[in-house]
């Protein structure tokens, strides 16, 4: 099939179905469309930019587009364009790649269903048995659905504490977040930065490959992008005899957190957890069960720091320089009251509002040792956790970098677990005034993703599929396992989800 | 002048707010209870006699006030400075700094926080920040740390500013104040301010109120994120001209090692000062309740910002009062600081570590390579200038230093280094460089001043600055026809000085001892009264007689010396 074949039926079911993955979609007709026909003819004489060249890929709509408006689903932000490309965009359109649209999210990233949105909630391309919508994940629930129903060949989301993956696992799509600092943030819209990563949502682990690859750049307007000293320091740390050969001559250790296996579990997830387990073992790795105390401290301790953050890189959204200004004056006239309170107050939706004030809470002066300080250390432990199980060292903790500690036998290289505690709910479930629809209860949907957020580490949510079982709560038994590697096993913890990506396992009755 | 300003402002404005005019430093009995019409009849000359007298005597009273509320109670003083670094580009873009460029022409995305834009700290500010701290006597942290301070103002595009408040690039440093620098006398002839620490921090834009019906604010945002530097001393002051000695030092020792731009009075350098009274005879406990006056923007403002302050403090413990931690203004000319924020109203900054700037980690080397670099300091500097070398006096030799951020005692090393090139003794050396010293001060200074000038350095070159004193110094000129050149050079004559001299004739050509004693005796001769008093010992008066010799003679020929010298002579029979 021709790009341009490919494209046009992209944009058709961008166009077709009332999913509400894009905020703008591409039009059907515009400059684009030579520029895939350019790709054909490099495509035809062997000349291809890259494996992305006259390809769509659909941008999350907290990525600034030049050419396309940026919104983040605010409504404070609900006019803007950005008058510059991100570093992303840049590199991709660099590579060939045709942006598809600016897909819907969350607002600013907060949400884990992808309702919290200005432009109306996403729905997912899955429905359960009774045909009921369900939750496309969040926050980058327009970038899952958009790779889910063909809408595009691939799409970047973020993940801050599970945003990639967690749609990813809704939505049975590949979603990657790569270590923290790879991929470069200049351009996006920062909702928590010390956590914030771009990550890339396709099809199959191998597009999401090629689309890390393209990425995986130093950038010097990112202050936390990694350097290319270090960068050539962790592979050549990466090449160590011990650590080149997991996977090709050495089969893998495969840690079990034994704190994942929380009572919330869903039956149908644990079973996709243990099958998925098995055919690791069949395969010839060894399965070892490891502890990550820490982890039950994990998500309180991201819902203290990202909304932190939160509070302060939304502050400058005043409606002053850009953006929408509510109208008439600042405060309700009256000198007394607080500046801009109803630009803010008019712009941000209940969910950003939430954890804004939540993160001012935490930092003001008398919360900030209980709350903010406290986080840190907890994710510091976060951290050292990971550490002490995996068998390569982290790069970044220490100088000392060895290919890894002399093995007590008891260290893995990289865990599983599933991504999310349970199938995607309904939306009805989330939206109504039901007991589900609680803030609490979507911010527990996050509590595998997480850690590996707080550490900065890659991880990898792909679908597998568990057929024939009585324990499948509705849908079609597809779940998302994740899989987390030591940081900068980005591409190790790729090679374990290709194993996993869409294996069919017979359940049992 | 001052009837107009008596019979219009201040009567209007005692008519309207009497209560507000009580502090103002004017006599009150001027016009509290005398109507216009007796004012008027008052002949202006006595009228400012009695205004001097009453406000001398009323300064006395003030200082003697002073005095005793000192006695009983202990002023404690801490100050943080603002200073704009001298730097090309701001702190964490590469937009160009300006003071002068047209609004909004230097701002680069994150200066004004676009979504998705990033700081990239701008390793040479750091330079100038260094510089000072070294200067300051502190200690450099190999790692320090950016910060978010949080609030929100439309001159804070980000809702944030970033500064250093956890851990400061500089800490530990101290600055001595001495009786020279204008400290209190009780403070001896030294005293030494800790300086708590240095930090760096980015400016806000300026936002000027536009005039209108409606209240509009118009931002400029080129000043966004200027470099500055924080400079925290500790509460180690006691007076408050001691604090403004402090201030001024500060400036010095900054414009000295490079790096600031201006000084306060171009905005350059702002003071916010801590106030805090305690009862001496309970200095045992801890400081008093402390209050913060916020941006002053000169010397003079911080010593009587704090006076105020510190006399309000007072009025309210001994009214039974307390104090409160509030925040407080100043506006120059006022005599009382007023309220800004009560303490409920205070500010929760709720400082964060920014997410996005990384540790700022500073080499031991680069220590060393500006220690070595610094320029010399201000003290050094002035012990070098009333030292054998150039033997100025210190009342020169301070101004020198301070006036014109420096650019004077430049011009002055200029004239000094031409004036030195023909390799002369040591003490001819120290002659012309006291004579500069005079010339650049006081003769080019009172030009200056005649003419409402700002200081430039071009308007008389240091060159012909130089050539002058030279040829004064060997006698080919008088004093005064050299000041008379000296003036010409200052409206605009471009000419080398010794064309300059030559073309206009101005060389002096001695007059013969003939012609000194021709014309002595044509003066005595008109005045044979006074050449009695003179012989009766009224010395005084040969003067008059010099005088007198110049007037007749042929002009800019007369050396008054050699016309004394022959008075003597002729009157006193005196011989040379």
């Amino acid at each position: 099939m021709s790009l341009l074949r490919e494209a046009e039926k992209c944009i058709a079911n961008q166009h077709a179905n009332g999913l509400n993955a894009f905020i703008t979609p591409l039009p059907r007709a515009g400059q684009w469309l030579d520029r895939v026909r350019e790709a054909d003819r490099r495509r035809d004489q062997g000349k291809q930019k890259s494996i992305l060249d006259g390809r769509l890929v659909a941008i999350k709509d907290n990525i600034c587009t030049r050419e396309l408006p940026t919104t983040c689903a605010s409504g404070i932000l609900d006019k803007f364009a950005s008058p510059f490309n991100a570093t992303v965009v840049d590199q991709l359109e660099d590579a060939g790649a045709i942006v598809a649209g600016k897909t819907n999210l969350d607002e600013f990233g907060m949400g884990s269903h992808s309702t919290n949105s200005r432009f109306g909630l996403v729905k997912n391309s899955r429905r359960d048995k009774d045909g009921q919508d369900l939750s496309a994940g969040g926050s980058s629930g327009g970038s899952a659905v958009a790779v889910a129903a063909d809408q595009c060949y691939v799409a970047l989301g973020t993940d801050t504490g599970g945003s990639v993956r967690l749609p990813a696992a809704y939505t049975g799509t590949v979603g990657f977040k790569p270590s923290y600092g790879l991929i470069s943030r200049w351009g996006v819209v920062a909702y928590a930065n010390s956590l914030d990563t771009v990550g890339v949502l396709g099809k199959t682990t191998s597009s999401v490959r090629d689309v890390f690859s393209i990425l995986n750049h130093y950038d010097e307007r990112d202050p936390t992008s990694i350097s290319a000293r270090s960068r050539s320091r962790i592979n050549t740390h990466l090449q160590t005899s011990r650590l080149a050969s997991r996977l090709t001559s050495t089969p893998l250790r495969i840690g079990v957190p034994l704190e994942y296996n929380i009572s919330e579990l869903a039956p149908s997830v644990r079973q996709a957890w243990l099958m998925s387990l098995a055919h690791l073992q069949e395969q010839g790795h060894t399965i070892k069960t490891v502890s990550l105390p820490a982890t039950k401290h994990a998500l309180s301790a991201y819902y203290v720091l990202a909304p932190a953050e939160a509070s302060s890189n939304l502050a400058k959204y005043d409606g002053v320089r850009y953006g929408t200004r509510h109208d008439g004056p600042d405060n309700d006239g009256n000198s007394d009251s607080y500046l801009y309170s109803n630009t803010r107050g008019h712009g941000f939706g209940p969910e950003v509002q939430r954890r804004i004030l939540l993160g001012t809470f935490s930092l003001s002066a008398d919360a900030m040792d209980n709350y903010f300080i406290q986080a840190q250390r907890v994710r510091r432990l976060v951290q050292q956790d990971f550490d002490s199980v995996f068998h390569a060292s982290n790069p970044l903790a220490t100088n000392d970098l060895d290919a890894g500690r002399p093995g007590s036998g008891d260290d893995v290289d990289v865990l599983v677990c599933p991504t999310a505690p349970s199938p995607p709910p309904r939306l009805s479930d989330i939206t109504g005034n039901s007991a589900g629809s609680s803030p609490l209860n979507a911010y527990v949907n996050d509590v595998f993703t997480v850690p590996a957020s707080l550490a900065g580490l890659p991880a990898i949510s792909v679908p597998v599929t568990v057929t024939g079982s009585n324990q499948d709560t509705g849908t079609d038994g597809m779940t998302g396992i994740q899989v987390i590697g030591q940081y900068g096993d980005d591409e190790l913890v790729m090679q374990v989800g290709e194993i996993l990506e869409s294996r069919q396992f017979v359940g049992s009755p | 002048m001052l009837r107009p300003w008596l019979s219009s402002g201040a009567v209007r404005a005692l008519s309207r707010a009497p209560r507000s005019l009580r502090p103002i430093l004017i006599p009150r009995n001027n016009f509290s209870s005398a109507s216009n019409l007796q004012i008027d009849r008052v002949p202006l000359r006595k009228q400012l006699k009695q205004d001097a007298k009453s406000l001398k005597a009323q300064k006395k009273q003030r200082k003697e006030n002073e005095e005793a509320s000192r006695q009983e109670w202990e002023l404690t003083v801490g100050v943080e400075i603002h200073a704009q670094l001298d730097t090309a580009a701001k702190l964490f873009s590469r937009a160009a700094t300006s003071t002068s460029a047209t609004p909004n022409s230097n701002v680069a995305l994150f200066d004004l926080a676009f979504p998705g834009s990033q700081p990239k700290f701008q390793p040479a500010t750091l330079l100038p920040a260094l510089r000072a701290a070294i200067a300051l006597n502190c200690q450099i942290q190999p790692v320090s740390r950016f910060d978010r301070k949080h609030y929100f103002y439309q001159d804070q595009p980000s809702g944030y500013q970033i500064t250093q408040y956890y851990e400061p690039f500089a800490r530990n440093g101290y600055i001595d104040l001495f009786d020279y620098d204008g400290i209190a006398p009780e403070d001896g002839e030294r005293v030494r301010i800790d300086i708590q620490q240095v930090q760096m921090e980015q400016d806000t834009a300026k936002s000027q109120e536009y005039p209108g019906p409606t209240s509009t604010q118009l931002l400029d945002f080129n000043r966004v994120s200027h470099p500055l530097i924080e400079i925290i001393t500790l509460p180690q002051i006691h007076s408050p001209a001691t604090a403004a000695a402090c201030v001024r030092k500060l400036q010095s020792i900054l414009q000295a090692c490079g790096a600031v731009t201006t000084g306060m009075e171009l905005g350059g350098l702002r003071a916010d000062i801590n106030v805090s009274i305690r009862r001496r005879s309970e200095v045992l406990g801890g400081l008093g309740q402390r209050t913060e006056i916020k941006n002053l923007s000169s010397f003079k403002a911080v010593e009587d910002a704090i006076i105020a302050e510190k006399n309000r403090q007072i009025a309210v413990l001994e009214s039974g009062g307390k104090v409160l931690g509030e925040t407080r203004g100043w506006t120059i000319g006022s005599t009382e600081t007023h309220l800004l924020r009560g303490k409920e109203g205070a500010v929760d900054y709720r400082y964060m570590p920014d997410p996005d700037i990384p540790p700022l980690v500073i080499g031991e080397d680069l220590i060393t390579r500006l220690q070595e670099s610094l320029p010399m300091a201000p003290d050094t500097l002035l012990l070098q200038l009333i030292g054998p070398e150039y033997g100025l006096p210190i009342e020169d030799a301070k101004p020198l230093i301070e006036l014109d951020d420096g650019a004077r005692l430049e011009y002055y090393q200029d004239v000094v280094d031409i004036l030195h090139k023909n390799g002369l003794d040591k003490s001819t050396k120290a002659v012309l460089a006291r004579m500069a010293g005079n010339w650049v001060l006081h003769e080019l200074g009172g030009l200056l001043t005649k003419a409402d000038q700002t200081w430039h350095a071009d308007i008389v070159p240091a060159q012909s600055l130089a050539d002058l004193i030279d040829h004064l110094k060997r006698g080919l000129v008088t004093g005064p026809m050299a000041k008379q050149v000296l003036a010409s050079i200052f409206d605009g004559d471009r000419r080398p000085v010794p064309q300059l001299l030559e073309e206009d004739n101005l060389l002096l050509r001695p007059l013969s001892r003939e012609e000194y004693i021709s014309l002595a005796e044509s003066a005595i001769a008109l005045n044979p009264k006074m050449v009695e008093q003179i012989r009766g010992k009224q010395l005084g008066k040969l003067g008059w007689f010099v005088g007198q010799m110049m007037r007749m003679g042929e002009k800019g020929r007369v050396e008054a010396p050699k016309a004394e010298m022959i008075l003597r002579e002729l009157i006193l029979g005196e011989k040379a």
